[in-house]
């Protein structure tokens, strides 16, 4: 493979290479390339903060004690934020490329939100799990976790009084597309999934008195269905692997669809839902290494910051700055806007977001300062708010320049701009780069990093 | 060029900007030099108590389930024989003297949702309790008129959501000096005045290079706009009011912009309310002094509605620990000086008739506010904008 095709590969599989590890891969075929990248990925490893003391408050906590089961979501909700940082952590410094970069892929189709620490981390990992697996076991071990139960009421869709959000969801968001189906089909998927439920440690548990055990008319089948097997009739639809491969493609190879491509992932998709095989196939593709599928698509703000990381090492030593930055960015892990998830795409971008972006580097890399007033807290006293007013101030952020130094001693300028770059660039941007004394390489990749050609990936 | 530099440069102004031809097309500005109708919308955050606000001072109910709270009397601003303002409502009782304000009460939604955030999502996109909307009203309302980006400014640092749009995002810039600063980037005026560009105008990458030039075009209109105006007004010195003298200063100075947006943080008195909501109120009552103040003095006020609204209101019964926890329906003031309806709006809300929760049951929904000022204030369709049909007030 090229040094352009292999740097294009990884920072779709990945955030980016650096040009040591590009090289050393240069006289490889695309076969063996692609195989190590899936062989890294071949195990999984969980992501788990450390929530002992909250386990063992949970075996002896009373329910009718308010006041300690208040401070208990309390410490929870506390704890999401700490496996937020644990998780961007993880992309920066993770091996299994492939299958963390799936992971947040699936993080924004299974989009959920949950503030029991223990049920979240349960569900990330269970994203982590099948990131690679058949799509089908993937979509019924989703739909039994605690975390999707609550988000999407499930646990409150009884035979007697159903709740339709889950199976419109499921339906709509997760595996068919928007108007593939019937408000009939919503109904009886709907019944089949009652008395779905979960027990207070995470563990899926079916409620036999809650689920209607009657038969259900499912696109044309009639059956006494459960959960499972709707979503089985589910998977027999075309369109389900048509609708999966469309996001697919959007995410890893170009946000404007080819029809052609999608329809042969989608023939290969359809015989047996293998997550794997599919990706196997993209990644092998002529197409995938178009000219035009090359640093084309913009970079979420976890691509960008995890990026950015992985040239040059980033230390925060406050879990609230790089809580605010993602926030600043639009993408906060965990935290999103809604069921529908993230758009992306050129909605991450807008004239603050973009002139941001183009800073965060010297901000980050360089001592620059930052204006970080955060909106009015809803909680906060006066006093602290108006203290806090107006002030520009420098991130506590450790920039880990030696891992830096050390990885690019041999590196040109050149070189470097080649791993760091894969858009095409724009001519006068091209003669101001020229242009720039070229000293320091710390200095030029800095620059480089501030470019809107950054922004692509 | 040295690090240094590099960075020194990325702060150093520009000339004026040669645009590509791809960008040709592009209309930067408006033209048409800005004289009409300005909003300018204040979120009170947290919640604010809009019982303790505006109190029932003759209510029984009021006075019950509010032991420690309930203001009497001899502290409030007396302003009808039954309703007074808080002590702290000092500017906002001359304004409803002055026939400048009208106070909508009990304004809320079908199945109100008691979450900050949720329910500031919900006034924010003007969405109904269970409809999820990744656009603001505000947003909506720019890309409805075929607005720019910075026709909606927001003195923040960063922008809410409701001031996104499907196709156009408000401008988030407290500072216009340091956003200005920050967009005068050396390799982008170097950018901008090239014209082999042919492969950037379909690519997102030309999508980039456009959002730069909205802007830094936009920060250099507003900070070149803006700085021939100087305040002779003087204003507390807290962050509210800055945010607002800010606000006056883009008003007095021409600059285009329809819409402002800024916020007070703070409301959510879950505990011991009576301080916390007396020093916040005097915060906003006295900042909204210097700001009209101002704006009279320009002669620009009678161009100007103010719109104040917070996500919810409180519980009427008080907790134990001397607050409120957090509860449904709540007043919204319009301030201005071309009000069709002046004082009260509307009855104040019903404590005897509240909901299973122990909460208001609404009277106007919000909604019904905002099509009115798009209709008969910012001059649009609200039904392209809200999306539903909401019959207005005859308010504005």
């Amino acid at each position: 493979m090229t040094l352009q095709e292999i740097v294009h590969l990884y920072h779709r599989v990945g955030f980016g290479i650096s040009y040591a590890e590009a090289t050393a891969l240069e006289n490889k075929s695309r076969e063996a390339i692609v195989n190590k990248i899936f062989s890294d990925s071949d195990t999984f490893t969980s992501l788990t903060i450390d929530i002992s003391e909250l386990l063992s408050t949970l075996e002896v906590i009373k329910m009718r004690d308010r006041k300690k089961v208040r401070s208990l979501i309390k410490e929870s909700a506390k704890k999401v934020h700490e496996l937020n940082s644990a998780w961007i952590a993880r992309l920066g410094t993770s091996n299994q490329l492939l299958r963390e970069k799936m992971t947040l892929f699936w993080a924004n189709h299974f989009v959920c939100h949950d503030k029991n620490i223990l049920h979240i981390q349960q569900y990330n990992n269970t994203l982590r799990k099948h990131a690679l697996g058949n799509f089908k076991d993937f979509v019924i071990a989703i739909s039994k976790e605690a975390s999707m139960i609550k988000y999407l009421n499930t646990k409150q869709n009884r035979k007697q009084k159903p709740n339709e959000n889950f199976a419109r969801e499921l339906m709509e968001l997760f595996t068919l597309g928007r108007d593939q189906y019937s408000e009939k089909d919503i109904k009886e998927a709907a019944r089949a999934f009652t008395g779905w439920n979960h027990d207070l440690k995470g563990n899926f548990r079916f409620r036999r008195f809650q689920h209607d055990t009657g038969n259900k008319t499912f696109f044309g089948e009639t059956g006494n269905f459960d959960g499972s097997d709707i979503i089985e009739i589910i998977l027999k639809q075309k369109q389900c692997a048509q609708f999966i491969c469309e996001k697919i493609y959007t995410y890893f190879v170009n946000d404007q669809i080819n029809d052609a491509h999608v329809r042969e992932m989608t023939e290969l998709f359809y015989k047996e839902y293998d997550i794997e095989n599919l990706m196997r196939f993209v990644l092998l593709s002529d197409w995938f290494y178009d000219k035009k599928n090359i640093g084309t698509k913009i970079k979420s703000p976890m691509e960008f910051l995890v990026g950015v990381h992985k040239v040059v090492p980033m230390q925060f030593e406050k879990k609230r700055e790089l809580i605010y930055l993602q926030k600043l960015l639009g993408q906060h892990l965990l935290f999103p806007p809604n069921v529908a998830g993230w758009k992306g795409g050129r909605n991450w971008i807008n004239p603050n977001t973009m002139m941001l972006r183009l800073r965060l580097p010297s901000v980050l890399l360089a001592n620059g300062v930052i204006s970080l007033d955060e909106k009015g807290e809803f909680e906060d006293d006066f006093q602290r708010l108006n203290a806090r007013q107006n002030r520009q101030r420098r991130l506590k952020v450790k920039a880990d320049w030696q891992t830096f130094t050390a990885a690019n001693k041999t590196v040109s300028l050149q070189q470097l701009q080649k791993t760091l770059l894969v858009s095409p660039i724009n001519k006068g941007t091209q003669e101001y780069l020229e242009k720039l004394e070229k000293e320091d390489i710390k200095e030029y990749c800095i620059q480089l990093m501030s470019l809107p050609e950054y922004q692509l990936c | 060029m040295k690090r240094r530099d590099f960075l020194k440069r990325t702060s150093l102004a520009s000339t004026a900007l040669l645009l590509p031809k791809f960008l040709s097309g592009f209309n930067l500005l408006d033209e048409a030099v800005a004289t009409g109708k300005k909003l300018v919308i204040i979120q009170l955050s947290g919640g604010n108590d809009g019982l303790n606000t505006i109190v029932p001072f003759r209510n029984d109910i009021y006075y019950k389930k509010r032991p420690s709270l309930a203001h009497q009397k001899s502290n409030l601003i007396g302003i009808t024989d039954e309703i007074a303002f808080h002590e702290s409502l000092v500017a906002h009782s001359n304004l409803y003297n002055n026939g400048e304000l009208c106070v909508i009460n009990n304004v809320g939604y079908p199945n109100p949702n008691r979450s900050h955030f949720r329910a500031t999502d919900i006034w924010q996109t003007a969405s109904d309790a269970d409809e999820y909307l990744q656009s603001g009203w505000i947003g909506r309302y720019l890309d409805v008129s075929k607005s720019k980006s910075l026709d909606a400014i927001e003195v923040d640092d960063t922008l809410s959501l409701a001031l996104k749009g499907e196709l156009t995002d408000g401008i988030a810039t407290k500072d216009p000096n340091i956003f200005y600063k920050t967009t005068q980037a050396p390799y982008f005026k170097k950018v901008v005045s090239h014209h082999d560009d042919a492969h950037l105008s379909e690519h997102n990458l030309g999508y980039l290079y456009k959002t730069m030039v909205t802007a830094s075009s936009s920060a250099k209109y507003i900070y070149e706009t803006s700085k021939t105006y100087t305040s002779k007004t003087t204003y507390p010195n807290n962050k509210f009011s800055k945010q607002l003298k800010q606000v006056a200063q883009f008003i007095n100075s021409g600059l285009q912009t329809k819409v402002y947006y800024t916020s007070l943080g703070g409301f959510d008195t879950h505990a011991n309310q009576a301080n916390k909501q007396k020093r916040l109120l005097k915060v906003y009552d006295e900042a909204m002094a210097a700001f009209i103040k101002d704006l009279k003095q320009q002669d620009s006020f009678k161009d100007t509605l103010i719109l104040t609204f917070s996500e919810f209101g409180r519980r009427v019964q008080q907790n134990a620990a001397n607050g409120t926890d957090h509860g449904t329906a709540n007043q919204v003031f319009l301030i201005g000086s071309q009000l069709k309806k002046q004082g009260f709006y509307n009855p104040m809300p019903n404590l005897t008739n509240l909901d299973a929760n122990g909460d208001l049951i609404y009277d106007v929904d919000f909604r019904k506010i905002y099509a009115s000022v798009l209709n008969n204030w910012l001059d649009i369709d609200a039904k392209k904008v809200i999306n539903k049909s909401f019959s207005g007030l005859n308010i504005v």
